[in-house]
């Protein structure tokens, strides 16, 4: 019944449709899911005349949910540039108030919206992503960063030993 | 899943499979984009690569684990490297049958194979790169960044390899093509131009830097397109061009070159790369003006002589559009020049010493205004020409028929022409704007004539005689004279020249307050009996006037009256001395004894103070022997004499005995049959051979004055320099001189002999010579 008024639509507000891997139809504006370079193009490659659903096979409902969350919040971001101060973005640690906020999930949940960022090429989110991890490591033992994030130790002592030797170094005392 | 013909969803560890799938995408996006593409296929082999490359060899455990399986001690491995090779195969094997099938086009055709290939083949590129986005981002990148060489992202992947497999095969004919469209166009049949515009596209589009793949460059273009249609543009010119100049004449030829100049400036723009349009116009020009340039250099001269200002034009921008095209005719162009200026001066000189001043200064403007219009019509103004004109005008003004007695005849013809253009007669008929116009005439030959300071004698001795006989037509016109000259030559050569015009101001102002004087102080008697005078104070160093040669007893009532100003001006101006230049004085005197017919009214004789002087005698007596007339005025036998003859001719006087020459024994009677027709009657009539004798004394001036030029010359140099080898004196010298006139080397050394014998100067060792203060 709405379809007919599409057309009067601003196309940025135009209302699509996504299929979560778990078959889920998740509706947003295209605006937002623009933020993934792989909607983008695909949407700009076959057009979004249709009202097909677009799948998304590596994805599920919630995590969707709290990528296009993200989006929404940085739908009027500019567009990140091809080598935008790649160097300096990488080199910084620091994360805005929102997303602070927005990644203070449980840990299983952090890494599938990093998965989810890579996969549907959202660099801002990846970036946001992996600084969350790089904040957890940082100032850790190596033994704390193994509990962190429940990574069993198979070193042997003597590897272990040589490690730290060849280290040593970059140790600060 | 397979709903339009794909394999199955293959496992992201399989290559194999992964491959079969995306092959099966890939197929589809090259043959059938309209016909095959969904949101599900799209996603799919996205998903496909994605998949792919983040598949670990060594499966752990599931996603739960977060990262905590991924372990890979030597660093990320990253994957894609088997389906960048897979997908060059593919491209291989897909441009070999798009190459193989363009065999069966030719011509335009072929064009249009090319272009649709081309289309369809990076339209598919751009999707592909879309899809193989995951392999740009993370396989492709690092290896870029590792600076592995041959490795680019996939849609530039796209062209290098239709480079390969495509274009280098199949270019040659394609340009084969193109280059057949072209003729066809400069024969005049209407093309499909855009096909030509599609195939440069994508030439340019194959110009791929090797050392920065994001960055594209000309060399593809470059060198399979600039490069043969450059070739096959000279050849299609040369040959037309040989054909054409066969079968018509020069000035044709000229039009058609213009005409295809234009052309293939308009191509540009149309289908061709902006590149290109300095390389094209250089070919063009080379086939089309180059190689005929002594062609079109012959038809010059008749040109010239038949004055065709368009053909001239003509050959004007074709010559200037080559390197050193027009130098030959500037050449031309000034030896014609003189040779008119000569031919016109030659037409003029049969009259001989009659001749007119203003026919020949007309002469010479004609042929350089005649020239300068074409000049600036037809060459642009361009300056060298200008410069031309100037060098052929400077020859023919200085150095022509007229000017073989000496080259100061143009700087006295000239000054002459001034003279009567300035003074009552001729300028009365000439209203102002003219007269600035006549001027700026003049002033347009003296810049070519070399002898400037034989102008400046004639002006200021015609100047002089203007202003002292009131001759002038207008202050007006002097004064801009003046300024003109001031303005090409500086303050020091006009310098006196206004210093007369200032005189002639100051004895006006003289001249009132004299009468004022008289009011005051003379009786009535005294003013009565005196004549009415006017004055001019002249000062000494700037009138070129001398002093009369002969004696002179003025008569009783003009001595009172010169007497009485004398002591007034005395009064005013202490010390000063007044020398009385009789021979410019003239006065008016009234024959009471003669009737105008018909009337009561006397006739007024205008004579010179002499002829004043010899007439007042017959007022004591009716006949005045010639003996009388030379003790009454004390004149000099060469003055008394013509001065009489004047009167004997116009009949004022009857000698006697009839026919009796100026000599003892010889009188006058006053003849009262004088038959008066005007009411005044001229007298003051100068002798021809007094106006030759004032000739050759300014010529002769003018030799004593360039001696002290060029001395005063030679001895500012020295003063500032002190040392000086001869050679660079002379020559400097002559720089500071020529300005005025060209002096000779032989009479510089003169002078320089002449202040070595004033001691002035001093020989010292070598060549050199030494200042003596």
């Amino acid at each position: 019944m709405a379809a007919a008024s599409t057309s009067a639509v601003d196309p940025a507000k135009k209302m699509i449709m996504l299929t979560t891997s778990d078959n889920i139809d998740i509706k947003v504006e295209r605006e937002v899911a623009e933020r993934s370079i792989l909607i983008k193009n695909l949407l700009e490659d076959l057009g979004s005349e249709g009202d097909e659903p677009i799948p998304i096979p590596n994805v599920n409902e919630a995590v969707m949910k709290k990528v296009l969350e993200w989006c929404e919040q940085h739908r009027k971001d500019p567009p990140a540039t091809q080598d935008d101060d790649s160097d300096s973005r990488k080199k910084s640690t620091d994360i805005d108030e929102w997303d602070q906020k927005f990644m203070q999930v449980d840990q299983e949940m952090l890494f599938e919206i990093i998965l989810a960022a890579n996969y549907l090429d959202i660099k801002a989110l990846l970036d946001v992503g992996c600084k969350t991890v790089a904040n957890m490591i940082k100032g850790k033992s190596p033994d704390e960063i193994r509990k962190t994030f429940n990574i069993q130790n198979d070193f042997t002592p003597e590897e272990e030993d040589q490690i730290r030797r060849e280290n040593e170094w970059a140790e600060d005392r | 899943m397979s709903t339009n013909g794909m394999p199955p969803v293959p496992q992201k560890d399989d290559v194999k499979a992964t491959w079969n799938y995306l092959e099966a995408g890939v197929e589809k996006i090259m043959t059938n984009l309209r016909g095959g593409m969904d949101m599900k296929t799209y996603m799919g082999l996205y998903t496909a690569i994605h998949n792919f490359c983040t598949a670990q060899k060594a499966v752990g455990g599931g996603p739960g684990q977060g990262f905590a399986s991924h372990q890979n001690r030597g660093g990320a491995h990253l994957l894609g490297e088997d389906l960048y090779q897979h997908l060059i195969t593919y491209l291989q094997n897909h441009l070999e049958s798009v190459q193989s099938r363009s065999k069966e086009h030719v011509d335009e055709a072929l064009l249009t194979y090319y272009i649709k290939e081309w289309n369809r083949y990076t339209t598919a590129g751009q999707y592909n790169n879309h899809l193989f986005r995951y392999l740009n981002r993370h396989w492709v990148k690092r290896e870029m960044d590792e600076g592995k060489k041959n490795i680019y992202d996939i849609y530039t992947l796209h062209l290098v390899r239709w480079k390969e497999d495509m274009f280098m095969g199949t270019q040659q004919s394609v340009m084969r093509s193109v280059l057949k469209l072209v003729e066809k166009q400069r024969n005049g049949e209407t093309i499909e131009q855009s096909q030509i515009k599609s195939v440069v596209d994508s030439f340019v589009s194959l110009g791929l830097d090797e050392s920065d793949s994001t960055k594209s460059t000309l060399d593809v273009y470059k060198e399979y397109f600039e490069k043969p249609f450059l070739t096959s543009t000279a050849t299609y010119y040369e040959n037309e061009s040989r054909q054409f100049l066969a079968e018509n004449s020069v000035v044709e030829y000229m039009k058609k070159a213009e005409a295809r100049l234009d052309e293939e400036k308009e191509r540009v723009p149309l289908y061709l790369l902006n590149e290109i349009m300095s390389p094209l116009m250089r070919t063009c020009e080379q086939a089309l003006i180059t190689n005929h340039s002594s062609v079109l250099r012959e038809e010059f001269q008749s040109l010239l002589d038949q004055d065709k200002q368009d053909d001239l034009g003509r050959m004007y921008k074709l010559l200037a559009r080559i390197p050193d095209g027009l130098d030959p005719l500037r050449t031309r162009f000034e030896t014609h020049v003189r040779k008119a200026g000569l031919a016109a001066v030659e037409k003029v000189s049969s009259e001989g010493d009659n001749l007119e001043p203003k026919v020949y200064v007309e002469a010479l403007l004609e042929v350089h205004t005649q020239y300068q219009d074409l000049v600036n019509k037809a060459f642009n103004g361009e300056s060298e020409f200008v410069r031309s004109l100037d060098n052929a005008c400077r020859e023919f003004v200085n150095r022509n028929k007229i000017c073989k007695s000496g080259s100061n005849k143009s700087p006295e013809l000239l000054a002459k022409y001034t003279d009567t253009l300035l003074k009552k007669s001729t300028a009365k008929m000439t209203e102002e704007d003219d007269m600035e116009k006549l001027l700026t005439q003049i002033m347009t030959v003296f810049k070519y004539i070399e002898d400037k300071d034989v102008f400046q004698k004639f002006y200021s001795r015609m100047l002089a005689k203007r202003l002292v006989q009131t001759s002038s037509a207008s202050d007006d016109a002097e004064t801009s004279m003046i300024s003109k000259l001031k303005e090409a030559c500086g303050f020091e050569y006009t310098n006196k020249l206004q210093r007369m015009f200032q005189d002639m101001q100051i004895s006006k102002d003289l001249n009132s307050s004299y009468k004022e004087w008289q009011q005051e102080n003379l009786d009535a008697d005294e003013i009565k009996s005196s004549v009415d005078a006017s004055y001019h104070i002249l000062g000494t160093g700037f009138w070129p006037l001398t002093p009369p040669t002969t004696p002179f007893a003025p008569p009783q009532t003009i001595v009172k009256t010169y007497e009485r100003f004398a002591a007034f001006y005395n009064n005013k101006h202490q010390g000063r001395k007044l020398t009385w230049l009789w021979q410019l004085c003239k006065g008016e005197m009234k024959a009471n004894y003669l009737r105008m017919p018909n009337s009561k009214a006397s006739p007024t004789f205008q004579v010179s103070t002499y002829q004043l002087a010899i007439l007042l005698l017959f007022n004591d007596s009716e006949t005045v022997t010639y003996e009388d007339m030379a003790e009454g005025t004390k004149l000099a036998k060469e003055t008394l004499d013509p001065s009489i003859g004047v009167f004997v001719k116009a009949k004022v006087v009857n000698v006697s005995p009839e026919g009796g020459k100026p000599e003892a024994g010889t009188s006058y009677t006053l003849n009262h049959g004088f038959k008066a027709k005007k009411l005044k009657i001229n007298l003051n009539i100068g002798i021809k051979s007094e106006q030759k004798q004032e000739v050759e004394d300014t010529h002769k001036t003018i030799e004593e004055d360039r001696k002290l030029l060029m001395q005063s010359a030679i001895v500012r140099i020295m003063k500032s320099r002190k040392k000086m080898k001869h050679q660079q004196l002379v020559s400097e010298t002559i720089q500071q001189i020529k300005n005025r006139f060209s002096p000779k080397v032989s009479d510089i050394k003169k002078c320089i002999d002449i202040l070595l014998e004033k001691e002035y100067l001093e020989r010292l060792e070598g060549d050199e010579l030494g200042y003596l203060a």
